[in-house]
């Protein structure tokens, strides 16, 4: 293995994708950090969420290498559950389990797993939805929960199995303006205590204050990639350029 | 979750052992008839099977010293089941002609017959020229529909098929079809019994011919010589000389009940109590078992069907694509009559009755079930998964439970189908309700009151069903 790989958290090496004649991702390469936050950003269709999914098997690769914490998930002998037991994923539309409480979302991965006895897992889910602000929801069913509460809870659920990397496709696209703040600000939080993070998102000032990295997708390409600085200030991409005078002037 | 359908299957196997032990002790012959064929077999007004062929069975199993049961079906039914070793004899009007004795051993004929055409008491048709471009009323498989079909083609007429002699009659009488054919003793019992109908041709009966009783050709030559034996003394001490005078000569009343009996719906409903009761108590009790059975073979089937693996979807596919497909009475025919043909193994009805659903209507069940599965939000899953739970455990702990869920009306309304189906089951001669109905009507030829009331009873039982359902999935949520 070459030093990149060893070191990053994240390796990925020339990966394609296609559904039918669509070529959604084309010979994409990129390593990603430990502690380090990566934001995506790029027009719709771009593969960007596809991508993501590559990250942890719900989806997978035509070809190429993808390689997390060491294993090698694109190998058929690798448990691709345990890999995932390391990866948190936040999904646009929450996807909370609509048949249990929210205390029980949160148990119910560490308990099945055997992570954590029943006792253990509470005190853990009760510690998470104290971060996240929202104790006070514990035995409410998710379905009487807002859009902001519903994805700071699958937030705390992903965080109960302890992960160290973490997964966010556009995690605030399907909340009302009002609710967005609660969430990135528990995203921010969590970045602050060191936690390896890809990001989805189209929420620009967030990816300013926060991305390590920011990697512009377009075509299934990564067309650029950089510091939030160099992305956003000088940009050198022309679709980048276009790209931006949209989503900033939008 | 999955020992629970390990202990469902164990019982289900049980369940077939216990029955098919019962029967294996048995060590008597079983014989077939057909039960609305009066006056040769019949029920009475308090259920027994009478007629002149059970007074004539009974009277040389005294003599020869045998023990026999009497299972009462269609014609078809009863014949097939003899024909392929399932039963022993069978005595059901059976005329002898020379394809039947490819298949079958006759006795020594005991009535001598002949084909009457019947039309409508006041029907203006003279002669069989008459009924060309008509719709004729024939019953399957007997001597006396051959005889019918005989003529189709020289007289021009369409042909109607039923499974049973009342209804056919009854299908002349309201007009429906303008003629019959029959059997000339039967048709007069019916008559003189107060069926609106008349004979056309008493003088010169066509393919005048006889009855005998049969068994399998070449199988059960004990049976057979035990009735020819037994026969010929009863007829030579003048026992069965009185017999067919007593039914010959009886008026309704006599087996049917009085006209104050079968005036009106109570009256039927007094006379004819106990075998409604257990006709009843036969279709509750096909009814729950088979819906307890197909639930859990259906609920398997469609876990399967939404399994991991390709293969086992495939299997779930073709199954429910097979057992969906068939009809619930060719699937009965096949099990009861079908199979045992090939396999040596004989089933008792009751058994291959309940087969017979928990293939089909679980079939229907696993298309919901799974249909139910796979309505859940994709996403449920993928949240599931990319925690890191198997994709076993994320079926079991989330897809199912709210899969279950969207599924209960789907349960209930297959409910309310698995009971009406119990009905299909009478054509294997299951003396469920509607046998049950079958019988009395054949009796009394009180059509319309007899299925009125059984009518009344399914909507009855398919009210409670749907309470008692809805009360389930109250209590579930
Ligand atoms: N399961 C699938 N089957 C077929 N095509 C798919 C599937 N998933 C995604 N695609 C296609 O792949 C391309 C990339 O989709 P993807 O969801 O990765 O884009 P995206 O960058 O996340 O866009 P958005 O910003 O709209 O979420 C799109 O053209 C999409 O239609
Ligand atoms: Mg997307």
């Amino acid at each position: 293995m070459s030093e990149a790989q060893t070191k990053s958290k994240i390796h990925v090496d020339k990966v394609n994708k296609s559904y039918g004649e669509n070529h959604v991702l084309r010979d994409i390469s990129l390593d990603i950090n430990q502690n380090e936050v990566v934001v995506m950003i790029g027009p719709s269709g771009s593969g960007k969420s596809t991508f993501l999914r590559m990250l942890n098997q719900l989806e997978k690769p035509d070809n190429g290498t993808i390689i997390v914490d060491g294993f090698d998930i694109s190998e058929k002998a690798t448990d691709i559950n345990k890999v995932r037991e390391n990866i948190g994923m936040v999904f646009q539309n929450f996807n909370l389990f609509n048949n249990y409480t929210v205390l029980e979302n949160i148990m119910l991965a560490p308990v099945e797993l055997g992570k954590m006895d029943k006792a253990a897992a509470e005190k853990k889910a009760r510690e998470l939805l104290d971060t996240v602000g929202l104790v006070d929801k514990a035995d409410v069913s998710v379905n009487s929960l807002s859009g902001g509460q519903k994805q700071r809870v699958a937030i705390a659920r992903a965080l109960a199995m302890e992960p160290d990397v973490m997964l966010f496709d556009e995690p605030t696209s399907a909340l009302d303006p009002e609710m967005v703040g609660d969430v990135l600000e528990v995203m921010k939080n969590l970045a602050d205590s060191g936690m390896t993070m890809i990001i989805v998102t189209h929420e620009m000032g967030f990816a300013k204050q926060v991305a390590d990295r920011v990697v512009f997708f377009e075509s299934g390409k990564i067309q650029e990639s950089g510091s939030p600085e160099q992305v956003f200030n000088q940009p050198k991409n022309e679709r980048l350029q276009e790209f931006l005078s949209k989503v900033m002037h939008a | 979750m999955f020992k629970k359908y390990l202990l469902g299957l164990a019982s289900i196997t049980l369940f077939f052992t216990f029955i098919s032990t019962v029967n294996a002790a048995e060590p008597n012959y079983t014989i077939t008839t057909d039960a609305t064929y009066a006056p040769f077999t019949f029920q009475d007004k308090h259920s027994n099977y009478v007629g002149i062929e059970q007074e004539t069975m009974k009277a040389i199993a005294k003599r020869e010293g045998f023990t026999y049961t009497m299972k009462p079906m269609s014609f078809n039914s009863a014949a097939q089941l003899v024909s392929n070793g399932q039963a022993d004899g069978i005595i059901a009007g059976m005329s002898i002609t020379p394809e039947r004795k490819e298949v079958y051993d006759f006795s020594t004929p005991y009535y001598k017959t002949g084909v009457a055409w019947i039309v409508k008491k006041d029907s203006k048709i003279k002669s069989l020229k008459e009924l060309k471009g008509q719709t004729v009323a024939l019953k399957t498989g007997t001597a006396a529909s051959e005889y019918g079909k005989s003529l189709q083609s020289k007289y021009g007429f369409k042909v109607k098929y039923f499974n049973d002699t009342d209804t056919m009659y009854n299908d002349v009488v309201v007009g429906n079809s303008v003629a019959t054919f029959e059997d000339m003793p039967v048709i007069q019992y019916a008559i003189k019994n107060g069926m609106a109908l008349k004979v056309m041709n008493a003088a010169n009966p066509g393919n005048a011919g006889w009855y005998g009783f049969a068994v399998e050709k070449g199988k059960n030559k004990a049976l057979l010589q035990s009735f020819n034996r037994g026969f010929a003394a009863i007829k030579k001490d003048g026992t069965y000389n009185k017999i067919v005078t007593k039914y010959l000569g009886a008026t309704q009343s006599t087996f049917s009940g009085s006209k104050k009996d079968n005036g009106s719906i109570l009256g039927i409903l007094r006379s004819n109590q106990s075998a409604l009761l257990k006709g009843l108590w036969q279709t509750i009790e096909l009814t729950f078992i088979a819906i307890l059975l197909a639930s859990i073979w259906g609920i398997l089937l469609g876990v399967l069907g939404v399994s991991e693996y390709k293969w086992l979807r495939a299997v779930s596919t073709t199954i429910i694509y097979v057992f969906r497909g068939l009809p619930l009475m060719v699937l009965a025919f096949f099990i009861y009559i079908g199979l045992p043909g090939v396999t040596g193994v004989k089933i008792p009805a009751f058994t291959a009755g309940i087969i017979t659903l928990i293939l089909n209507e679980g079939a229907y069940t696993a298309a919901f079930v799974r249909g139910g599965f796979e309505a859940v939000d994709r996403g449920q899953m993928e949240a599931a998964r990319s925690l890191g739970l198997p994709y076993n455990t994320a079926m079991r702990k989330v897809i199912m439970p709210q899969g279950l869920r969207i599924m209960v009306p789907s349960f209930i309304n297959q409910f309310i189908i698995t009971l009406k189906d119990t009905s299909i089951l009478s054509a294997i001669g299951l003396l469920e309700l509607t046998q049950t109905g079958t019988l009395i009507v054949a009796r009394n030829s009180q059509g319309f009151r007899v299925w009125a009331i059984i009518a009344i009873i399914y909507l009855v039982i398919i009210t409670l069903l749907t309470w008692l359902s809805n009360w389930i999935e109250k209590k579930l949520k």
